[in-house]
């Protein structure tokens, strides 16, 4: 029975690793064929490593940067967006992304934020998910550390500095613990989409007989709030609210 | 006798130029259309002389005046004409379309006929005309006619309004003023200016007539439906001859101003089709081309380059707008510049508009310029047609601060050097770093929960550590059993072992003592003697009872080897070993 469990786990094991070793020497090629200028070649390759159910804010980029090269607006932002999300820190992506962003025909103003929003979102920004949930598990060991060196020692000034020490660790890990818990809820209520349409009118209301609000272009990236029917209510970056019909949106979420 | 034989000679001559130029007789009205009170005149007019003439029988007419008979015969350079006329005045007894039936006349033996007439008789006018008036002589030769070249048009489609004024003899204008010129409401209208009025030869229905065309215009339906266009008044001087003659015999002529209206037209407009109207149709009608010009396709940014959107042909071209250019908002776009090059004829508007984008690119990058779709409705093939330009990009290179005219500063330059890196595109990344899409998330896993209360638990554990070993060291009575049980242990398990023998019980515990103090005091096995002892505990602040208590069972034990002793004794001693010595270790 432990024999047949190692088995299957090394063939695992072993099938992953063949699969990153192709898809490493197709990810090669891709770039071969990119800087070649054989561009759609480019991004059926990448677009295979997609398929094959890897990805990375690398692949991402370079898919985005190949549509990008085929002026292919909403594509280029939709993978840029995707690379961001991956990496939302990463220079070359966040300098392509505005070269795609400027091909696209709506800019769109986006709303100011306040002093407080602004630090707010730095901090979550500051890590991943997962880098929240480590550090979070980190800070919660490091409470009980400190707390028993508290309790068991006797040198008072060292029994008051861990004090001290034990008390801003817990309330550091209840900051990051609630930071975290916010992200998760965050990212599971916000749902991001980038539009394909070439133009699409924004209606009041759900239905034809609305007036129309706004158009917009390909390649704006929307909020995707409720739906009914094939309509579908959307709110973009500046803060406007409407409803589109059949539109094709792709959402940013992983699923 | 000359009186007799001219007329015979005349006869013959008459006769030959009969044979010659052949009989006519014909019925002549006056007018074709009369009002139910007017008159009318009939004359039947022959140019050979004849017997036998029958009147129609007038059926509708009432005859009021007649027959005249009238002849004329004149003999002119030796040429004769004749002429005999019957003259009937009838006025209609009844409303419709009458006629007025055939004549007769037996002319050299054969029987000639008129053709029927037919007479249209109206309502009863107001003023019955006399035929003999300048108003009726007017009246019957002077036309002012509005001609619309396409009364059923579409919606800014071109149609041509021409007033024309058909004159004829007897009239002669001398004078001619507009009193009041129309206005096309609803209408875009474009006057074609007639450098000089021509008189030309025309027809008026079917007849011939002077006619000069006063006034053309172009004009383009803006509305649907029945759109009326006012008349147009012509003030007229005219000449007319009247009945008096001058000193030499010439006709005096009179003078009368009229007023001449053409009379008010409708134009009954179509709406342009609903079927197949694109969403981007703004109203152009005509035949059209159109295109979009980009001067440049690659140019540094800050430099500017120009859209040229142009629609040409024939149309409507001053009456709509050009399509909207939708660009990418980071470009600055300045309002367009509209020129017209267009001229309007008698078949409406030709030539060109333009709009002329100018274009600044601050950012780098590729700017794609979408196509621009132009559609128009083709009102002679009855269909719109859409035009689109053709997708272009234009590529925009060099960082917003690439400035050929800073030649002072050096600053600016490295500042360009570094912007230009910076804002550059990057090229693609080269590691791949992959990992599975569907990953398992840390967060929410049984595993972050476990590892991230753990830490509490164990804490809490350490705590409860903590607070028995507190419990313990405060249990006073509890303690000193435990301190007891362990010395016992320690150094009375040998004397506990021996407990029925009575020697070595006692040697054991001699021992047990002894070892106790030397491994805890650190005393030397040598100096051993009771007074040493009691000296050592006295200097660690034993009280005498304890010393004293001590040393009484060191004795004990001396004694008790050689003295006879019970099992109870034994005990006895035992337990009070155990005492002192926890009671001493407590002390020390």
């Amino acid at each position: 029975m432990r024999k047949l469990v190692l088995f299957s786990v090394m063939v695992l094991l072993f099938q992953t690793s063949v699969l990153g070793q192709e898809n490493k020497t197709v990810f090669e090629n891709a770039n071969t064929a990119y800087n070649a200028g054989q561009f759609e070649q480019a991004v059926m390759l990448y677009k295979e490593i997609l398929e094959s159910g890897q990805h990375s804010a690398a692949l991402y980029f370079n898919l985005a940067n190949a549509y990008y090269r085929l002026n292919q607006v909403a594509e280029s932002i939709f993978y840029f967006e995707k690379a961001k999300q991956l990496n939302p820190t990463d220079e070359d992506i966040i300098i392509n992304g505005a070269f795609a962003q400027n091909m696209a025909i709506d800019a769109i103003e986006v709303l100011p934020n306040s002093q407080i929003t602004q630090w707010e979102e730095k901090a979550i920004g500051l890590f991943s998910q997962e880098g929240w949930a480590y550090f979070t598990v980190f800070l919660a060991w490091m409470l009980a550390l400190f707390w028993a060196l508290y309790l068991k020692n006797r040198i008072p000034l060292l029994k008051r500095s861990f004090f001290v020490a034990a008390l801003t660790v817990a309330l550091v890990f209840l900051g990051t613990l609630s930071i975290a818990v916010v992200k998760f809820s965050r990212n599971n209520e916000l749902n991001y989409g980038i539009l394909f349409n070439k133009k699409i009118e924004v209606s009041a209301e759900p239905n034809s007989r609305s007036e129309a609000l706004f158009l917009l272009h390909e390649g704006t990236k929307v909020e995707l709030l409720d739906q009914l029917q094939e309509w579908q209510k959307i709110r973009i970056a500046n803060g406007s609210e409407g409803w589109i019909k059949e539109g094709t949106i792709r959402s940013l979420k992983n699923n | 006798m000359k009186n007799r034989i001219l007329p015979f000679i005349f006869f013959v001559l008459s006769l030959t130029l009969s044979m010659a130029q052949g009989v006519s007789f014909d019925a002549k009205l006056s007018k074709r259309t009369l009002g139910l009170n007017e008159r009318l005149r009939v004359d039947f007019v022959m140019n050979e002389n004849g017997d036998n003439f029958t009147p129609p029988s007038f059926s509708g007419f009432r005859v009021v005046g007649g027959p005249n008979q009238s002849i004329s015969n004149s003999w002119v350079n030796g040429k004769r004409s004749f002429s005999k006329t019957y003259t009937y005045f009838l006025t209609p007894t009844q409303k419709g379309a009458l006629s007025i039936d055939q004549a007769t006349i037996k002319i050299d033996g054969e029987i000639y006929k008129t053709t029927p007439q037919k007479i249209t008789v109206t309502e009863a006018v107001d003023i019955p005309r006399d035929p003999n008036s300048p108003e009726y002589l007017i009246d019957d030769n002077l036309h002012l006619v509005a001609e619309i070249s396409n009364p059923r048009p579409y919606v800014n489609e071109a149609i041509t309004i021409v007033y024309k004024l058909y004159f004829r003899n007897p009239l002669r204008i001398s004078d001619a003023r507009a009193v009041e010129n129309p206005k096309f409401a609803d209408f875009w209208s474009h006057n074609i200016d007639i450098p000089q009025l021509k008189v030309e030869d025309g027809t008026y229905e079917g007849e011939p007539y002077k006619m000069v065309v006063w006034k053309k215009s172009v004009l383009y339906p803006q509305k649907t439906g029945k759109l009326s266009i006012e008349p147009l008044s012509l003030n007229l001087i005219i000449d007319l001859p009247s009945n008096r003659r001058d000193f030499f015999g010439n006709r005096i002529l009179q003078q009368s101003s009229r007023t001449v209206t053409a009379g008010r037209r409708t134009i009954n407009v179509k709406a342009l089709p609903e079927k197949g109207k694109p969403a981007n149709f703004f109203g152009a009608v005509g035949q059209f081309d159109f295109d979009a010009l980009i001067n440049k396709n690659a140019l540094k940014a800050t430099e500017s380059f120009e859209i040229k959107l142009k629609v040409s042909g024939k149309g409507n071209l001053k009456l709509f707008n050009l399509p909207q250019l939708v660009l990418p908002n980071t470009l600055e776009i300045f309002e367009p510049e509209h020129t017209e090059n267009v001229v309007t004829t008698l078949s409406g508007m030709q030539g060109s508009i333009e709009d002329n984008y100018t274009i600044v690119p601050r950012f780098q990058g590729k700017y794609p310029i979408s196509p621009v779709a132009f559609s128009y409705f083709d009102p002679k093939k009855e269909q719109y047609f859409t035009l689109r330009s053709s997708e272009q990009i234009v590529d925009v290179y060099g960082g917003p601060l690439a400035n050929n005219s800073d030649d002072n500063s050096t600053p600016i330059a490295i500042k360009q050097l570094l912007s230009n890196t910076d804002e550059s595109f990057r090229f693609i990344k080269l590691n791949p770093n992959l990992e599975p899409i569907v990953k398992k998330a840390f967060w929410n896993s049984k595993l972050f929960y476990g590892l991230i209360t753990a830490p509490f638990f164990l804490l809490l554990g350490f705590v409860l550590f903590l607070k028995r070993n507190q419990r313990i060291s405060n249990d006073v009575e509890g303690s000193r059993l435990r301190l007891a049980n362990r010395l016992s242990k320690k150094y009375l398990g040998e004397a506990k072992k021996n407990l029925k023998n009575k020697a070595l019980f006692y040697d054991a515990l001699e021992r047990a003592l002894y070892n106790y103090l030397k491994s805890k005091l650190r005393i030397k096995t040598d100096d051993f003697s009771k007074s040493r002892i009691a000296e050592i505990l006295v200097k660690r602040n034993l009280t005498q009872e304890e010393i004293k208590s001590f040393l009484d069972l060191l004795e004990n034990c001396e004694l008790a080897r050689y003295s006879p002793a019970t099992d109870a004794k034994m005990q006895q001693d035992f337990d009070q070993a155990l005492a002192v010595i926890s009671n001493i270790d407590k002390k020390i």
